[in-house]
């Protein structure tokens, strides 16, 4: 009997361990993805990383002007990021400078 | 308002010009997609490294050789999401799901209630991104370029949808669903990640897991609960589940109207500077197999017998027979399937035994046809659209024999 009510005792412990480790959540972790370097870079980095990672931007892959600028503004008309418009130029032109398709449309 | 007008109007013009010379392709390139990208040096929560193309939000592909074999382990399953902000701690005790809308009984089940109050389904079934394999498309499509490892295959456990929506009885009129996850964008005006779900096509294979492989589902798989809809690609499989409301009218969805979508003509297909003006969702999967083994690169010694691995599917047809080539493409022989028991939804595995007796690069080839007699076309066949959507051509490996 006496056993028993260890091996319960036991048993709950053990159980309630590993429901309080379920319950830990995760911790996503940060990775750098380098960026060509060049003018506009810092600028470029500071208003897409308000909201994702530079990964998330490369890999659109090389692409036109016309598509970079289209995806900047999409960012500020649809997403609503704090862009300024006067900035917008500064972002395409590093992008297509160094993730370009050399293709202006 | 006015920007919706301003689309509106854009489509009717490019509408009158599009559309005349869909065949005239010479600027298109449809090739197989970037292979071999190595793993992160990272792990994520719960996962071994996997290709990470983001880290914010996460978005990792799975590795071909995992393609070897029908099922896919969580911890080297994709992921994909498309908002920053995503819960790192659910207490699954508190979590619950709403259901309200037009219904007569607004719910809100607890992970609890979903288990005990609802019969179990096991069904096993192929989750794909839409986007899978888009690196194929040049000019290049926008959006992730993922190679071959944005799919797998699991077997899910969880309630019915539609014994769900029974409990919470459809008001006459209910005609479409919402369906809400967990993600948060950065910016409060932000559109949230929601989808829309028609409820006449509602089947009973449909259904919201609390289960992945046996095991509670991974965070960044949409633990504690996800949809489940196989045999149609991933985008509206919502993870962290967490509201469904029910509305007579279609939703209008930012994420339904300008994402996950293709041209709606009988080629799903348009050239880059002639945009189809009409698109329609990508929904039901088409036929495709890939070849876990061997990878590109291998070497394999001549007269040594070599097995070919792979995986195919489709939108719930099944699949009928997997063709392998190993000149190429120009002669073809039948694969061994698996037994098929996992259901049409999964992945059917093959296998051919293949002995070499020539040195130098071989091109090996994998083709599945349906049991609808839907097949693969040749990669270079596939046609372009701007969105880099259901790619299915024939997979391809090219391995050395070596003495």
């Amino acid at each position: 009997m006496k056993r028993k009510i260890v091996t319960t005792a036991a048993l709950l412990v053990i159980a309630s361990q590993s429901t309080f480790a379920e319950h830990k959540g995760i911790k996503l972790p940060h990775m750098e993805f380098p960026m060509a370097k060049g003018e506009g870079m810092y600028a470029t980095k500071g208003m897409c990383n308000m909201c994702h990672s530079w990964g998330y931007t490369i890999n659109q892959g090389k692409q036109s002007k016309a598509f970079w600028r289209k995806k900047v503004r999409k960012m500020i008309d649809v997403f609503h990021a704090p862009i300024k418009d006067e900035d917008v130029e500064v972002a395409v032109t590093y992008l297509f400078a160094h993730y370009g398709n050399g293709k202006e449309e | 308002m006015q920007r919706r007008e301003f689309f509106k109007t854009t489509a009717i013009l490019a509408g009158s010009a599009a559309l005349t010379n869909v065949d005239a392709a010479e600027q298109v390139e449809i090739t197989q997609p970037i292979d071999n990208r190595p793993v992160a040096d990272i792990a994520f929560p719960q996962k071994q490294p996997l290709i990470t193309h983001s880290d914010r939000p996460p978005l990792l592909e799975t590795p071909r050789k995992v393609f070897a074999h029908p099922i896919t382990p969580n911890d080297l399953f994709f992921v994909r999401w498309h908002m920053p902000l995503i819960p790192t701690y659910i207490n699954p005790h508190a979590f619950e799901i709403t259901i309200d809308g037009l219904v007569n009984n607004p719910l809100r089940l607890s992970i609890d209630d979903l288990k005990k109050r609802f019969e179990a389904v096991e069904i096993t079934a192929v989750m794909q991104c839409g986007g899978n394999s888009r690196s194929a498309f040049h000019p290049t499509a926008g959006g992730i370029q993922w190679g071959v490892g944005a799919m797998g295959c699991a077997k899910w456990k969880g309630a019915r949808l539609k014994d769900i929506l029974a409990a919470a009885g459809l008001k006459p009129g209910a005609a479409w669903l919402t369906l809400d996850g967990a993600e948060k964008p950065v910016y409060n005006q932000t559109d949230d990640f929601k989808r829309a779900l028609e409820i006449d096509r509602i089947t009973d294979d449909m259904i919201v897991a609390y289960e992945m492989n046996g095991e509670a589902l991974p965070y960044l798989n949409g633990f504690p609960v996800r949809l489940i809809l196989p045999g149609i690609y991933a985008d509206s499989w919502m993870k962290m589940l967490r509201r469904i409301t029910v509305t007579a009218k279609e939703p209008h969805l930012h994420f339904m109207e300008h994402a996950y979508r293709i041209p709606d003509n009988d080629c799903e297909c348009e050239l880059p500077d002639k945009l189809y003006p009409k698109t329609k969702p990508i929904e039901k999967m088409n036929v495709k197999s890939l070849i876990g083994f061997p990878e590109n690169g291998a070497r394999i010694r001549k007269d040594t017998e070599m097995i070919v691995r792979g995986v195919a599917f489709d939108g719930g047809d099944g699949i009928a027979r997997v063709d392998i080539s190993t000149d190429g493409g120009a002669t073809w022989q039948e694969a061994t399937l698996d037994d098929g028991k996992a259901g049409r939804y999964a992945f059917r595995a093959f296998r051919y035994a293949f002995t070499p007796t020539q040195m130098g690069e071989i091109r090996i080839m994998a083709r599945a046809t349906n049991t609808k007699g839907e097949t693969q076309p040749f990669a270079h066949e596939v046609k372009w659209n701007r969105g880099g959507y259901k790619f299915n051509g024939i997979d391809e490996v090219r391995v050395e024999v070596i003495t």
